[in-house]
């Protein structure tokens, strides 16, 4: 019911005027909320994402339907978990269900809290190490009215997820120590002075060293700190932790930075759910080729040296539109032409007056076999895009080397002399006269 | 979280009243090497950074102490003394908390041999070091205080990071192509091996053998047979294919063949018949 | 065979000029041969140097310069070896000397298998020769 409400919603909000057209694998998005959570109290954010198109349906976390996945096909496109304290979800949404959900890409944004729940330990499995429960990040800085646990966190200005000039945010939640995986796309990170601490009194000092030589991660503090995490899978299905829920909330949207500054709470909210949701920095492969350098039809196989051309056409997809363009900004791509190792690696370069579309020219090695063109172009924040296409490359033909040649020049003169000396030999020999007289001495 | 924070707000805001500016006094540091001897002490100079960068060995130590105050007070003990390490050129930071008693003395020593966890990775560039200082009641305050150059040290890379980023080029290196030697020795080469003709002709016009019957009417067509199966040939080698030059020339034998009968039956006769 | 040193002046009128008083192994041996030697037999020896000396210069100019397509040297030089193999064993053939040892085989019929082996011969040989 709530889903027929939302595709009424959706086409009532088609016909207005020019909205944000959503995401491009699909529009339907599953909220999770906890009961002490309110609707009301995100609504700026809800709000945004309805502007933007997507039809949300709420549900609590205990609840049995809608359940996230059934018979191995997930019904939703995007789900939002904004149950940082439930200890105890339903059983559709264990650890192992929201990872297979994943699998399948559906993509997630999930809201953490300082408490321990089954959500912080699935946090773990994605390389964010969480504090002991009950720390929460705080800051002293800079001095302020609100309480230490609310932070004022500026938005960086370099990253391609976020709009620039986004005012700076409010926070409150828990920070996550970040491993090294490559996959993760660090967000928002904590201020340098902040860190996680279970003490509200300046007595609690000497607990904070203490906790810093005790454990094994020692101390959650500083810039190295991510409070608003993402996470793309190898599919390209993304997963964005935030360390707290009220990042979402109405209520810090409107708490102004200082007098007059409105925060960016909802700009970023809705910049973090646009990069979850598959909505900007995605790209996609629409087609290959590969072609002889003087031809434009691809062949069977290829042979040595061979001067070989690959092109690769790129769309990234338009939100504002809700259609895929070509895109030629990448700057990067590569192309591997590998047997077993790469045997020759060359830039991608932008055709001029193609949008969208690479290409690569270069000479096939000198050694025969299976060999194969790849594309594998992984950089962070942006989908993953892998193509590989299988070629042989053989050796030439027996009339496919070089002939008649200058340095050969003597050998072909001896072999025809021999043959016309033969020639000559022949028809001197069927002339001549052979008497069978034994005796004639020719001396002269 | 948002009940604890409401509680704090009055709390906050009732002692952010009478709270002073925190600050340090006579901080010193000194570097010590492996076997105690002094090699730097300074005074930290608040006002302005020191002009050189502390320069720690692999086996050197480097003390710090301090001691926090309320500015115009005395000694306190705040709730967050962090010593700041960071690289501006890489990113990299590592954050330390400095033990501090009750009346605000700080003391932090380390030694490069066995160096703390929160010594971030560094390279070329001087780590800029500086102090936290956080308080609930009492204003905050950071305190740069001097840079610090240490052996540089790798961080913790994925054996994945490199193929987030553009990896090197690589080229074939082809085999070399075949020198090939200029036209003109092989033009001479030609001529010295098509001379021995010189040596055949001269050979042949000193023996003058007779050739009474060289174009007698059953001669010849086998010689010019011959001559079209060798002209075949040299075609075939310019342009045909094996299978035109098989076709061909099981014409061109075949003709070859019936004359050649005919000349050689011919020959004999000469020999043995008409002698 | 002293072929290069056999210039047409020279022969035949050696053996007059000589003197005799000291007529080495290989001037009695020229002597013999150009006395003796039918002129059919010396029509063949003639092409048979001409064809030994295709092949050594050819195979001089192998070894000194370049071998590179070496297909084209293995024809030319393998032309005038198997061209030598087929005249000298056609100058066997007819040699009336052999005519014991080749009862069977007149001298038409050798002269027949010599012309099929040696087209075939510059067949493969171009055939290789590229």
């Amino acid at each position: 019911m709530l889903r027929s409400f939302g595709a009424l919603c959706l086409s009532l909000l088609g016909l207005a005027a020019l909205t944000q057209a959503g995401s491009s694998s699909g529009n339907s998005v599953l909220v999770v909320l906890q009961p002490s959570l309110k609707r009301d109290a995100f609504s700026l954010f809800f709000d945004g994402l309805e502007k933007k198109g997507y039809s949300l349906t709420f549900r609590a976390p205990k609840d049995d339907t809608p359940v996230i996945i059934e018979h191995d096909v997930p019904l939703f496109d995007h789900i939002i978990l904004f149950a940082p304290d439930t200890k105890s979800f339903a059983k559709d949404i264990s650890p192992q269900a929201l990872v297979n959900v994943l699998n399948h890409k559906t993509n997630l944004l999930i809201a953490l809290s300082p408490k321990q729940t089954p959500l912080s330990l699935l946090a773990a499995e994605f390389s964010l190490i969480l504090p002991p429960p009950g720390m929460p990040l705080l800051s002293h800085f800079p001095p302020r009215d609100t309480a230490p646990t609310v932070i004022p966190i500026t938005v960086p200005a370099d990253n391609a997820v976020l709009t620039p000039g986004t005012p700076p945010v409010w926070f409150s939640g828990v920070p996550q120590a970040l491993g090294a995986n490559p996959l993760l796309v660090p967000l928002l990170r904590a201020p340098p002075e902040s860190f996680a601490a279970d003490t509200d009194k300046d007595a609690g000092a000497e607990a904070v060293v203490d906790a810093a030589e005790k454990g094994g991660e020692g101390l959650w503090a500083g810039s190295a700190l991510g409070v608003v995490t993402g996470f793309q899978t190898r599919d390209s299905a993304r997963v964005v932790w935030a360390g707290g829920v009220e990042l979402f909330g109405d209520e810090f949207a409107k708490k102004e930075i200082e007098k007059g500054v409105k925060s960016g709470n909802t700009q970023f909210a809705l910049d973090t759910a646009a990069w979850a949701f598959q909505e900007n920095l995605v790209l996609r492969i629409d087609k290959t080729g590969h072609h002889l350098a003087n031809e434009t039809t691809p062949r069977e196989h290829y042979t040595i040296n061979d001067l070989i051309v690959y092109d690769i056409a790129i769309s990234k997809y338009n939100a504002a539109e809700d259609a895929w363009a070509p895109y030629s900004g990448l700057t990067d791509l590569q192309l591997d032409f590998t047997m077993l190792d790469p045997h020759v690696r060359t830039a991608l370069v932008p055709v001029a007056g193609a949008p969208g579309i690479y290409s690569a020219t270069f000479r096939a090695p000198d050694r025969h076999g299976v060999f194969k063109f790849v594309v594998d172009y992984k950089r962070r924040g942006w989908t993953f895009l892998h193509s590989s296409t299988t070629v042989p490359v053989i050796p030439p033909r027996h009339d496919g080397y070089p002939r008649f040649l200058s340095a050969a020049w003597p050998y072909y003169a001896g072999a025809i002399s021999t043959s016309v000396g033969f020639l000559l030999f022949s028809a001197l020999w069927l002339a001549g006269d052979d008497r069978e007289t034994k005796k004639t001495k020719k001396t002269e | 979280m948002g009940p604890l924070s409401l509680l704090l707000l009055p709390l906050a805001a009732a002692l952010a009243v009478n709270a002073g500016q925190l600050s340090i006094q006579s901080p010193r540091f000194t570097v010590l090497s492996s076997d105690g001897n002094q090699l730097r002490t300074e005074q930290i100079s608040l006002s302005k950074k020191a002009k050189e960068p502390v320069t720690l060995g692999p086996t050197d130590s480097l003390k710090l102490t301090f001691q926090v105050k309320e500015e115009g007070g005395e000694g306190v003990q705040p709730h967050q003394t962090f010593l700041r390490f960071y690289d501006e050129t890489t990113g990299e930071e590592g954050i330390q908390p400095v033990k501090v008693t009750a009346s605000g003395k700080a003391k932090f020593d380390f030694n490069m041999a066995r160096p703390p966890a929160s010594l971030p990775p560094s390279g070329a560039a001087p780590l800029k070091v500086s102090l936290i200082l956080g308080s609930f009641v009492h204003t905050p305050a950071t305190v740069e205080l001097f840079d610090l150059v240490v052996p540089p040290s790798l961080s913790a890379v994925h054996p994945d990071e490199q193929t987030f980023h553009p990896l090197p080029e690589i080229q074939h290196t082809f085999r070399p192509e075949q020198k090939v030697p200029p036209k003109a020795v092989s033009a001479v080469f030609t001529g010295i091996v098509l001379s021995p003709w010189l040596v055949l002709i001269g050979l042949w016009g000193y023996l003058q053998p007779r050739v009474p019957h060289l174009f007698s009417l059953s001669i010849l067509p086998f010689t010019v047979s011959l001559g079209a199966l060798e002209a075949l040939l040299l075609w075939y080698w310019v342009e045909l294919r094996l299978g035109q030059i098989l076709l061909y020339g099981a014409g061109a034998a075949f003709v070859a063949a019936v004359t050649g009968k005919q000349a050689l039956v011919s020959i004999g006769e000469h020999r043995t018949g008409r002698k | 065979m002293a072929g290069p040193k056999a210039t047409a002046p020279v022969k035949g009128t050696s053996s007059s000029t000589s003197s005799s008083s000291s007529p080495s192994a290989v001037q009695t041996l020229w002597k013999a041969y150009l006395d003796h030697t039918a002129p059919r037999l010396k029509f063949i020896d003639s092409f048979l140097t001409f064809l030994v000396l295709s092949g050594v210069l050819q195979f001089v100019y192998c070894v000194l310069v370049t071998s590179f397509p070496f297909n084209a040297f293995l024809s030319g030089f393998a032309s005038t070896v198997g061209q030598f193999v087929l005249t000298a064993s056609l100058r066997s053939q007819v040699n009336s000397e052999n005519r014991t040892l080749f009862k069977d085989v007149s001298p038409e019929r050798a002269f027949a298998d010599f012309v099929i082996g040696s087209v075939v011969l510059h067949f493969f040989v171009f055939n290789f020769l590229g």
